[in-house]
């Protein structure tokens, strides 16, 4: 029971994750049906479109979009800053921070992660590993989209009676990039949204806002 | 990890399946057999529904409308390209598009032009 509370958040998100994504695919195959249907095609079963290129890229331009999000976020946070903003470190801050700060090397406690008292490579790979696997998740993610939308692209155009093409020509084709930057946008803009809002606006109890009495101009702090 | 295994599984589930391209070229020959043969209910039976309805006139029927189409030889296939449930196959005198239905391919159109950055002009589509 203690287990299950201490690890209630990433539970949670967990369960609501496989709750979407089977909602997704199965109203993605009610879609599909439907417009094989109407073009004349047979119905496909569940297991069928969870298999397809139609389901994939669809799965794929979403989580590529939330990778980029989070590398971003972890990436330019380092180096930027928002003055007010909880998500944001002080201004006076800015930047990688001393070994001391960050307890590596030297200043590594006995319950410091091994790799945080390494030198070299390993530390450097450690100190960010996790900018580093959130974007190689994004690039594999990106790839995955363009493999299978060029797969559900070429279907389609041959459903139109048109010449398929080739992965180079897909990943420049306005069907790619449209994929892509619709999900950028609206990823970039609730980043926008968070780190702005927070300034002004509180949710008691949430480690992601200010507490209620902080100040607008306090920056860096967390409820 | 597990993330990047499913990232990984989703990229090789659409790029590693090696689609089957004999079963649509074998389709589109033994169309063009038939026309050939001038065997046009056996060519209009292999047509997509869809296709075999849009073909005719008023007052005609599938194979005499297919007759009249006088579609030129098919030739030897020069290349298939088969995504998902869609296939269009080369012949060196004929290029068509097949859909996959659950008892095999069929001739969605035939008799097709290029059209540049327009859809083929086919003699028989739907």
């Amino acid at each position: 029971m203690r287990w299950l509370k201490e690890n209630s958040l990433a539970l949670a998100f967990l369960i609501m994750f496989f709750l979407a994504l089977g909602g997704q695919a199965l109203a993605g195959m009610l879609d599909y049906n439907d417009r094989q249907l109407a073009e004349g095609a047979e119905p496909v079963s569940f297991a069928h479109y969870v298999a397809s290129s139609s389901f994939a890229v669809d799965v794929a331009e979403n989580w590529q979009s939330e990778y980029l999000q989070f590398f971003l976020f972890i990436v330019m946070t380092v180096w930027l800053v928002q003055k007010g903003s909880p998500e944001s470190k002080k201004v006076d801050e800015a930047g990688a921070e001393s070994e001391e700060q960050q307890r590596i090397g030297p200043y590594a406690g006995p319950d410091s992660p091994r790799w945080a008292r390494a030198k070299g490579p390993r530390l450097w790979l450690f100190s960010n590993s996790l900018g580093l696997v959130m974007g190689t998740i994004f690039l594999l993610s990106w790839l995955a989209q363009s493999v299978a939308g060029q797969a559900s692209y070429n279907s389609d155009r041959l459903g139109d009676l048109r010449d398929p093409v080739s992965w180079s020509s897909y990943v420049t084709s306005p069907d790619f990039w449209d994929r892509s930057l619709q999900n950028w946008q609206s990823e970039l803009l609730a980043v926008l949204s968070m780190v702005v809002l927070s300034i002004y606006l509180r949710q008691r109890g949430s480690p992601e806002s200010k507490p209620v009495g902080t100040p607008h101009a306090a920056t860096g702090v967390q409820g | 990890m597990r993330t990047l295994l499913i990232v990984a599984a989703l990229a090789l589930a659409v790029a590693g399946c090696a689609p089957d391209t004999a079963a649509p070229a074998r389709a589109a020959e033994r169309f063009h057999e038939a026309v050939s043969a001038h065997r046009e209910d056996a060519a209009c039976s292999m047509l997509t529904r869809k296709t075999a309805e849009k073909l005719p006139d008023p007052g005609q029927t599938c194979a005499e409308a297919l007759r009249e189409v006088k579609l030129g030889p098919g030739g030897a296939v020069t290349a298939v390209s088969v995504w998902g449930e869609a296939a269009q196959v080369r012949l060196a005198g004929d290029t068509l598009f097949l859909h996959r239905f659950s008892d095999g391919w069929r001739i969605k159109a035939a008799g097709c032009r290029p059209v540049r950055d327009l859809p083929y002009d086919c003699e028989v589509e739907d």
